[in-house]
């Protein structure tokens, strides 16, 4: 599909540049972290994924967002067919059922689920043509995030079902959700958190919270995760250990090193310098995505790209807080850094789509 | 045609999203200046704890030589199985797999497991393993990642039981102990000396431990070594001992319990310790077994006991050295002087008994020790009185710990109207004495002090301190100079004639005699009270039999003293025994044994 000339002219460079460096950096960061163990070729890997992920990227450029929202029933209805279909079908890995194979790629429904609820609220936002929302008025689409979030958080991933929480907050927030709506859905939220607490969940996410209150009841367990984390960023210090010299990670101390706690190996290594140039490109990327939605020439545009936004902020803000100790362990990936091409692949197609609103803000 | 949306309240409400991410972005970083900047110090301990582990590099423990360097204490290494259980993730498999490969009970690997201390400290779950495990585990190294063997040099006594008390036995510190200054180095755990030799110079023995630092990943396997600071060895100790004579004298005695110790008279250098029965310091090189060490501490016939330094015996007969001695010295008698025996003597309205009851007729100093008449030396004991003999008894090394190098040495009792004032409250009878003067009643003696007497009488009347170490490492002990002689000459000329009749001229000693070497001996017997027999059988109340003795009577090289516990009379029981010694110390290996002359004892 060819793609107008003076549409290119538009991509955000900026955003695109801070992207890719934090691709190349997670690269990086994923070598140091495997390169000594069994699984040393999984940079490689996750190198390879960037190649389909710039296709994805180009794909979704080449398609008018609007298009693309057109159709948001269907992407809706094709990602709940897929979490439906990976309940069933998915192989159990570790007690969970999170992805299948098709024709050798691994396929992760949830992330897919991500872009397909933002173009779903977006255009569902978009048409309702007030600027005053009260309750009533955001409870059909809420319901269809929440039937997303009860099929994720079933495989189970509960992290990746959180996300859907600040995509249709931050949406309904700028479509004029009055505040005291909001206040109230936070209420609710917490209700529900409640009931889930003692109905619904695992007994191992109950001892997380449990020890993240205080690590010291199981300094061997789940407590480990954090102390451990806690003390790869510390020792880290100003300037890190060097890449590829972290105690913490490299003699095994770290869980999970190069996915959910990539970022404690970076702390490690590069130290505070490092982390404050990568927060500084997180915050590059969020800012001008942002600036995408204030430019965007619609409500849909605008819409759109702060649902993708606040997904990707939440994960990063959730991931970094998570390392430094803040806030319990979850299985969260950080976007662009940790290893996982279905992670890296949204967080491509996300920024995609941001890119898609902004260049396309003149367009008729 | 293009439609112009109102924007405002999204623009708006999007730049307040924007400044709040700022804000959360800020903040994050903040906590991360917090935790690197501010407390990275902290936090790198924290890392280089974990990462890097100092392991103990235990110094061998010194070797015990004999005085001709032969070896008597060693070290060899052994095998001890080690699971660390802190990572361990199935431990019931674990026991299971274990056990089915060690061929241990699995009850026994979980007791062992469950006594451990702290999650985090390795168990021993096997000690001194036998090789063919050790290569079983080391071959499925992979299959058991938490279990490693750990490589402990571990005592060994050659001479198993033949020297058990004199060289002591190690064993794991104690509580107590560990609050003492002497164990200040030493932490739970740690084997060290709990008796003898090993106990006395532990801390020579022990060396200096060193030290290895390591950087171990998160399973605790060490992944590289960092500094190594090597242990200083524990120097090997030269012992006066001599490990034939040893082993000769053990033999002696056939399984009888009792005691013998040979000095080198000019010296003090102990030559021979035996106590007997003993134990096996072999069985408290890898921890005791309860079981074992209940029967060790509950058998009345006292295995644990050194009898050569804590056993007090009755001195019998062999007091009469003493006694002679204090009255030869103090002008009572001369080497001339002699008195009638009938067989008994009637003295403070008492009837004293001799051992012969058609008594001895009239007897000299000479034919009184030979003959080891009671009635000559009740006659002379009563003339000292008892505070004189008690001074001279002290004065020869009775009454106080010899001062041997051993730990817990007891110092036997010598009476005296002081003495029965203070302890009892009650003035000293006269006839008390013509007791003592027999070597009954009250005085005690330990065998040690009788071999330290003999050897005073053999090398001119200076009281040697017997010891055990020769050197320490290649430092050897000086020589004590000799004190000053306790005896004049002439007393002890006396003396040395009367206990070389003893053995050669029909007396009391006469099985102790030897073809090439002229043997000077003093027997005894030491009553056993029968109320304090456990068991009165026949054999329980013969009394304990002693026999002193030196040898050759010109220029001395070994005094001994010889105590079989209910053997019957010194010269039946003991004097045998010494001759054995005595025969294998000069080298009289088909000696034949010598006749019985015409006397008895």
């Amino acid at each position: 599909m060819p793609i107008d000339r003076r549409l290119l002219l538009n991509v955000d460079w900026v955003l695109m540049g801070a992207t890719l460096m934090l691709t190349a950096i997670g690269v990086a960061m994923i070598h140091s972290a495997t390169f000594s163990g069994a699984s040393s070729g999984l940079y490689v890997k996750q190198a390879s994924v960037v190649g389909f992920a710039a296709l994805g990227m180009l794909g979704v450029l080449s398609l008018d967002y609007r298009r693309l929202a057109d159709r948001a029933m269907l992407f809706y209805l094709a990602a709940a067919a897929l979490l439906v279909y990976v309940l069933f079908f998915g192989p159990r890995i570790a007690g969970t059922r999170r992805w299948f194979l098709i024709l050798g790629l691994q396929v992760q429904p949830s992330e897919l689920a991500k872009i397909a609820a933002a173009l779903f609220v977006a255009k569902v936002f978009a048409e309702m043509r007030k600027d005053n929302l009260g309750l009533r008025d955001v409870l059909q689409p809420g319901l269809a995030v929440v039937s997303l979030m009860a099929l994720i958080a079933a495989e189970p991933d509960l992290g990746t079902a959180f996300c859907l929480v600040p995509l249709f907050l931050s949406i309904s927030l700028l479509a004029g959700l009055r505040l005291r709506a909001v206040g109230s859905l936070l209420l609710a939220g917490l209700v529900v958190f409640g009931l889930g607490w003692k109905y619904a969940l695992h007994d191992y996410q109950k001892t997380r919270i449990y020890t993240f209150l205080d690590p010291s009841l199981d300094p061997r367990g789940a407590g480990y995760q954090k102390i451990q984390s806690q003390i790869a960023v510390g020792s880290g210090g100003l300037s890190g250990k060097g890449w590829k010299q972290g105690t913490q990670s490299q003699l095994g101390y770290l869980p999970a090193r190069h996915t959910d706690f990539i970022f404690s190996v970076l702390a490690e290594e590069t130290g505070f310098l490092g982390v404050l140039f990568v927060l500084a490109l997180y915050l590059l990327v969020l800012w001008r995505a942002l600036e995408a939605a204030q430019l965007a020439r619609d409500r849909l545009g605008a819409f759109l790209v702060a649902g993708l936004s606040s997904v990707i902020a939440f994960q990063v803000v959730y991931n970094v807080a998570m390392v430094a100790g803040l806030v319990p362990v979850k299985g969260l990936p950080l976007p662009l850094l940790s290893y996982g091409g279905a992670s890296l692949l949204s967080t491509w197609l996300s920024i995609g789509l941001v890119l898609n609103v902004r260049m396309r803000r003149f367009a008729n | 045609m293009r439609i112009y949306e109102d924007l405002r309240l999204v623009q708006t409400r999007l730049a307040v999203l924007q400044n709040a991410l700022v804000v959360v972005i800020v903040l994050l970083a903040g906590v991360f200046w917090h935790l690197q900047v501010v407390r990275g110090r902290y936090f790198k301990t924290l890392a280089e704890n974990n990462r890097s582990r100092v392991v103990p590099i235990a110094a061998p423990r010194g070797p015990l030589l004999d005085r001709r360097g032969r070896i008597l204490v060693e070290n060899r290494p052994s095998f001890n199985i080690v699971v660390r259980p802190e990572h361990v993730e199935d431990l019931d498999d674990l026991v299971r797999r274990l056990s089915a490969l060690l061929r241990v009970g699995e009850a026994q690997i979980r007791e062992r497991l469950a006594e451990r201390a702290s999650p985090f400290r390795p168990v021993v779950i096997r000690q001194d393993a036998p090789l063919e495990d050790v290569a079983a585990l080391e071959a499925r190294h992979l299959e058991f990642p938490d279990v490693s063997v750990d490589v402990v040099p571990l005592r060994s006594y050659p001479l198993a039981a033949a020297a058990a008390h004199s060289l002591g036995r190690v064993g794991e510190i104690q509580k107590p102990q560990l609050e003492l200054d002497e164990f200040a180095a030493q932490k739970p755990g740690d084997l060290v000396g709990q008796a003898g030799v090993e106990l006395q110079y532990n801390r020579a023995l022990m060396g200096k431990d060193g030290s290895r630092r390591l950087v171990v990943n998160s399973r605790g396997r060490e992944v590289l070594e960092l500094v190594r600071e090597p242990p200083s060895d524990g120097p090997s100790l030269t012992l006066t001992l001599d490990q034939e004579l040893q082993v000769v004298a053990e033999r002696a005695f056939g399984g009888r319990a009792g005691s013998a110790v040979a000095l080198d008279p000019m010296s003090g250098e102990i030559l021979a310790m035996t106590s007997i029965p003993a134990y096996d310091p072999n069985e408290f090189a890898t921890g005791i077994e309860p079981a074992l060490w209940q029967k060790l501490t509950g058998d009345p016939e006292t295995p644990l006991m050194n009898r050569v330094i804590q056993g007090q015996y009755a001195p019998g007969s062999v007091f009469k050295i003493v006694v002679a001695a204090a009255a030869l010295e103090e002008g009572v008698i001369t080497p001339r002087t002699s008195f009638y025996c009938p067989g008994h003597l009637a003295i403070y309205d008492t009837v004293f008994r001799c051992g012969r009851p058609e008594g001895h007729g009239m007897v000299s100093l000479h034919q009184a020790i030979a003959q080891s008449c009671n009635v000559y030396f009740y006659q002379v004991g009563a003339r000292l009185e008892i505070d004189r003999i008690a001074r001279w008894a002290k004065r020869l090394g009775l009454g106080a710990p010899a001062g041997v190098d051993l730990p817990h040495e007891a110092s036997g009792l010598v009476p005296s109207s002081d003495w029965k004032m203070r302890t009892q409250r009650v003035p000293w009878y006269a006839g008390e004495t013509i007791s003592v003067t027999i070597g009954q009643g009250q005085v005690t003696v330990t065998p040690l002090q009788l071999a330290r007497l003999a050897a005073l009488v053999a090398n001119g009347g200076h009281l040697v301190t017997p010891h055990l170490v020769k050197a320490v490492g290649r430092a050897a002990r000086p020589d004590a100079p000799l004190d000053e002689p306790r005896l004049r000459p002439e007393t002890i000329a006396a003396i040395r004639d009367g206990m070389c009749a003893v053995v050669n001229e029909h007396g009391t000693g006469w099985r102790a005699q030897l073809q090439s070497v002229e043997v000077c001996g003093k027997t005894g017997s030491s009553q056993v009270v029968a109320s304090r027999v456990r068991q009165p059988t026949a054999h329980a109340v013969l009394p304990h039999g002693w026999f002193v003795a030196f040898a050759p009577r010109e220029h001395p090289r070994i005094a001994l003293a010889v105590l079989v516990e209910h053997g019957g009379s010194g010269g039946v029981a003991a004097a045998p025994v010494a001759r054995e010694i005595l025969a294998h110390f000069f080298q009289e290996q088909a000696a034949p044994k010598p006749k019985a002359p015409a006397v008895a004892d």
